[in-house]
């Protein structure tokens, strides 16, 4: 993309051909370099997924034998209307919590990296959240959320407004969630940013200002392309991580009030763990992982064609 | 030029001074709602009992104690939960960041047959939600013997897709040139990589070390399937025991939670110089 | 390194020290070589249980010093089942378990409990509660030893009490009718200044809470022979109607519907609610959190009949267990009178000895509340016994939770609800 990766590319072939002929790398090395971390994804991804798709075509309740179902468990899962809202749950937790997870964190990179006071101290205060596991962050925030003696809904009442249904309410649970999430991985997606506008040379700025363009120009024609990378990263990364909370419901919500925030991974633990249908759950969770995989492909394709990234 | 550029020098910075000022209190406050969480761990922590459930709570705390630190101290081996906490996270983060520096470094360096194969399957295990594997990932587990052992949380997770990742990014913009010439230079592999390469990588070794770090120290569902021994807990294990359904006592839940925090807040401390340079060359330029 | 040292040494310690128990032994009496046993047993439970717990093992290793036996402790009975399911898949299952009465169909019908019938003595069983030892019993065999049960209750905020000018009744038959129970909350809300009336603890998966009230009106969720769904019979759906009407009317706080984290203790001690339906069990927290107001224990309501939940729970010994005749040893000697009695006492349990409930026992916590708890025991239908002790219940009860979330949060209709709940228990049952 910069001109000296562009260079860089073109120089490759030639020093490789070259590596190769004056010097007798084993051919064997790079393999045996990979193999500890190949032995341990092996053991520990591969080998579970390729089992969990197997006995995604059985049923299996964990404590007793396991027995072929063929297709039954697939074919049940397409006429479950609670699959399909648990879908869409997904769906709409990672629509609402991921766009405005990277807009804040957008936002908070370009302020932050200005000059201010006390900006590093900033800085960290807003990653901070970060490294608070989810189990602590559930429990902080069904702690504050709650509506008879959280501390939100206290300052509310105090300054004269009413009790906010937050964890009770179909409608409220779910924005609970978001402001949670946002809370959780703003920080993240800030730093990345950061990152990203610390890399995009001066220069850049200072031409456009000789050219008279105005800040606000400067950020849409020459910022937000520039950071198309971080946000390709970023908008991976957080859509995967939202077609994975778990811990985090499970402490706050529970999956309810009634389905609204049930999710496709609350739904696979249910199967698995409530009503010892492994098989089932196992189905759901191949068909998530697929989403997943696809939803990424596309993305790598999209970014790939529009920037060359990779 | 004077008088032309004095008009608008002294126009244009005394609107940015106060579009400034007015990003800056935002900025603030954004970071005082930020921290408020934690405070509130913090005030809800030294918090007598009899305050905790009142229906419209005082933000500043009336009485200050330390019975709830003195009860989880005195109810829970929480030293040794800090033990092994950091037993498991410190030599996670030795196996995790040595095996994906070697392999993000092959990744970006090497040319073999079926790299890109493999470098798109490790990617894949990023995607694979736990919930999906932890059965048979557990029987694994079981069959190796590591059950109920730090080395079943440490093994299992010491491969992180999401690392080999970064670490490849990373490496791919240091120049071949400069491998090469070690090369010509006679230089083993083992010291081309350990005397150009690692010391090139160290934004990024911070990076790692960062996140698998903060990643082990709080894991959750895992470790609970793994380690039964109370003896054997880690933080979160112990902070989910205390929450446990029969009476959670949530001053001592959140006196727990602060604790579990605090080695966390060290490392980042120590490290954050480092974090933004870090990510800043993984190639999202 | 340390860690498998010392192990080692522990390990070589205990054997020389048994090794020569068994030397002293066999000059008393020849008993078999007494090899050195490790047992694993599984709980939850909260300090008083636990506690309770580490007494018991102490107690059994005393008498027998080549076994030692470790305390594994989980979050929540819902956790421990997640732990013990997933290490019954890995063949690495503890082996002692406590369970509830709920789940011994289920773990008996995969055989990943042990049938204790050729093990126990013939007339142990008529020592024991008729209806909690069919509950432990899987086609016709014990597979688990009742511990202790438990059930439901309605605590009383005395301070909102004496401001509406209630009285609480004085004797189980005078216990009040469904009307009367709807009457006081609103008279709590209104003239004792209770943000809301009462609660109901029937969160996650303790959705088989409500299953007392269909009882109380007369209603049942499976026909006489457990074979077909009855809640759609216009007795079940006047008990969901009502439980609905709890929320409609604002009765109880929107946040104590199933599927939540709401723990309505909290509400209770903090005064958002003025009665709470809740277990036994509850009594220790409330002594120590509830300091404004005084609190006393009523019984259930009651509508054509009187009805309470069957809470409580069983031991058994899984089917990993390398040990099995000292682990069933060790469930023989935590269920004789002198051990339940202790267990009952100090965590604030009902026994299920029959030599037991027959006296009263000490409580040194609260004996006039256990006494309520104890007289509201008597009220558990068998008949509910025995639906929640069908091995594929936790099914049902998950599908319960969802459906009555649903009526509760969401305005689904009684009649909708109940046939969703049938149909799962069409399905669970035919399979």
């Amino acid at each position: 993309m910069s001109d000296s990766a562009v260079m860089a590319s073109s120089v490759r072939p030639a020093t490789a051909a070259r590596t190769r002929r004056s010097f007798r790398r084993p051919w064997m090395l790079p393999y045996l370099l990979i193999t500890p971390n190949l032995l341990l994804f092996s053991a520990f991804s591969f080998f579970p997924l390729l089992y969990a798709f197997y006995i995604s075509f059985h049923d299996w309740s964990l404590i007793g034998e396991v027995t072929y179902a063929g297709l039954a468990n697939y074919r049940r899962l397409v006429a479950d209307t609670q699959f399909w809202h648990a879908l869409l749950n997904t769906a709409v937790y990672a629509v609402a919590s991921v766009p405005t997870t990277m807009a804040g964190g957008l936002l908070l990179a370009v302020a932050l990296n200005r000059r201010m006071p006390g900006r590093v101290f900033l800085r960290s205060v807003y990653f901070l959240p970060v490294v608070v596991s989810a189990v602590a962050t559930g429990i902080i925030a069904a702690w504050m959320f709650n509506e008879h003696y959280g501390v939100i809904n206290s300052l509310i009442v105090r300054l004269g407004g009413d009790r906010i249904p937050w964890l009770s309410s179909p409608a409220w649970a779910l924005p609970s969630l978001v402001i949670a999430t946002f809370w959780v991985r703003v920080g993240f997606c800030m730093v990345v940013y950061l990152a990203a506008l610390q890399s995009i040379p001066t220069l850049y700025y200072e031409a456009a200002t000789m050219d008279g363009a105005s800040p606000y120009r400067q950020f849409w024609k020459i910022t937000l392309p520039l950071l198309r990378p971080a946000t390709f990263l970023l908008l991976i990364l957080n859509v995967i991580h939202s077609f994975q909370v778990f811990d985090l419901i499970y402490v706050m919500t529970g999956g309810g009030p009634g389905f609204s925030t049930t999710m496709l991974v609350q739904y696979i633990y249910q199967s698995a763990f409530m009503t010892s249908e492994m098989g089932y759950a196992s189905a759901i969770g191949v068909v998530l992982y697929v989403i997943v995989l696809g939803f990424t492909i596309i993305q790598w394709r999209v970014s790939r064609q529009s920037e060359n990234v990779l | 030029m004077s008088g032309v550029t004095f008009e608008a020098g002294a126009r244009r910075p005394g609107t940015r001074r106060t579009g400034n000022v007015l990003i800056w209190i935002a900025v603030v406050l954004g970071a005082l709602a930020m921290i408020f969480p934690l405070y509130w761990m913090f005030a809800t922590a030294i918090r007598p009992r009899s305050e905790v459930f009142q229906p419209v709570v005082s933000l500043i705390p009336q009485v200050l104690t330390l019975e709830n630190f003195r009860n989880v101290a005195q109810r829970h081996p929480f030293l040794t939960w800090v033990m092994n906490s950091t037993f498991i996270a410190v030599i996670a983060v030795v196996i995790t960041v040595s095996a994906n520096l070697l392999c993000g470094y092959v990744f970006a360096k090497f040319r073999f047959p079926g790299r890109d194969i493999l470098f798109f399957a490790i990617l894949g295990a990023l995607m694979i939600p736990i919930q999906v594997i932890l059965v048979p990932e557990f029987l694994v587990t079981s069959w190796l013997g590591l059950l109920n052992s730090p080395w079943g949380v440490i093994l299992p997770r010491a491969a992180e897709a999401f690392g080999v990742f970064m670490v490849r990014q990373f490496m791919v913009s240091i120049p071949d040139e400069l491998i090469e010439a070690a090369r010509l230079d006679g230089a083993s592999e083992m010291r081309i990589f350990l005397r150009i390469v690692l010391p090139l990588s160290k934004p990024i070794i911070a990076v790692l070390v960062i996140f698998t770090f903060m990643w082990r120290w709080n894991d959750f569902a895992w470790p609970l399937v793994v380690l039964t021994d109370q003896e054997l807990f880690t933080l979160p294990l112990g902070l989910n025991l205390l929450r446990g359904e029969a009476n959670p006592d949530w001053g001592g839940v959140m006196a727990l939670a602060l604790i579990s925090l605090l080695p966390m807040l060290l490392i980042f401390l120590i490290f954050q110089r480092y974090l933004v340079q870090g990510i800043a060359s993984t190639g999202l330029k | 390194m340390t860690n498998v040292n010392g192990t080692g040494t522990a390990f070589s310690r205990r054997h020389i020290l048994g090794a020569g128990l068994a030397l002293s032994a066999a000059s008393v009496k020849p008993l078999r070589a007494q090899a050195p046993v490790s047992l694993n047993f599984a709980v939850w439970g909260n300090r008083a249980e636990e506690d309770a717990f580490r007494r018991l093992i102490a107690g059994y290793t005393a008498q027998n010093p080549h076994v030692s036996i470790r305390l594994e402790l989980s979050g929540s009975s819902g956790q421990l089942y997640q732990q013990v399911d997933t290490r019954l898949a890995g063949r690495q299952a503890p082996d002692l378990v406590r369970i509830q009465y709920q789940q011994v169909g289920r773990y008996a019908k995969a055989g990943a409990i042990v049938d204790l019938s050729g093990h126990l003595d013939g007339g142990l069983a008529a020592q024991f509660a008729p209806a909690l030892w069919k509950a432990v019993t899987y086609r016709d065999k014990a597979f688990a030893i009742p511990h202790h049960t438990d059930t439901l209750a309605v605590y009383c905020n005395m301070e909102m009490f004496r401001r509406a000018g209630i009285e609480l009744p004085r004797r189980l038959e005078d216990s009040w009718r469904w009307e009367e129970f709807i009457r006081i909350a609103r008279m709590l809300k209104d003239k004792a200044g209770a943000p809301f009336g009462f609660a109901c603890a029937w969160q996650n998966t303790a959705a088989y809470r409500f299953l007392p009230f269909l009882y109380q009106n007369g209603g049942k969720l499976l026909d006489e022979q457990l074979l077909q769904p009855q809640l759609s019979s216009k007795e079940g759906l006047e008990a969901i109607a009502w439980a609905q009407s709890w929320f409609a009317d604002k009765l109880v706080p929107p946040t104590t519907s199933i599927k939540t984290n709401e723990q309505t203790q909290n509400l209770f001690a903090n005064g958002t609610i003025g009665m709470l339906v809740h277990g036994d069990w509850q009594i220790p927290f409330l002594q120590d959190a509830m300091k404004q107001a005084e609190w006393q224990v009523t019984y259930m309501p009651r509508n054509v009949s009187m009805a309470s939940d069957l809470g409580g729970n069983c031991l058994a010994v899984t089917r990993d267990s390398k040990n099995r005749d000292v682990a069933i040893d060790f469930l023989r000697y935590a269920t004789n009178e002198a051990n339940m009695r202790d267990f009952c006492v100090a965590a604030g349990f009902l026994p299920v000895r029959r030599s037991l409930m027959d006296t009263k026992l000490e409580y040194p916590l609260r004996p006039d509340a256990m006494q309520v708890f104890v007289e509201q025991s008597r009220t558990i239908p068998d008949h509910l016994a025995a639906t929640v002790t069908l091995p594929d219940f936790s099914r049902i009860n998950t599908k319960l939770g969802e459906q009555l979330d649903l009526a509760f949060t969401s305005g689904q209709s009684p009649k909708d609800t109940a046939e969703n709940i049938e149909g799962t228990i069409r399905s669970v049952l035919k399979g």
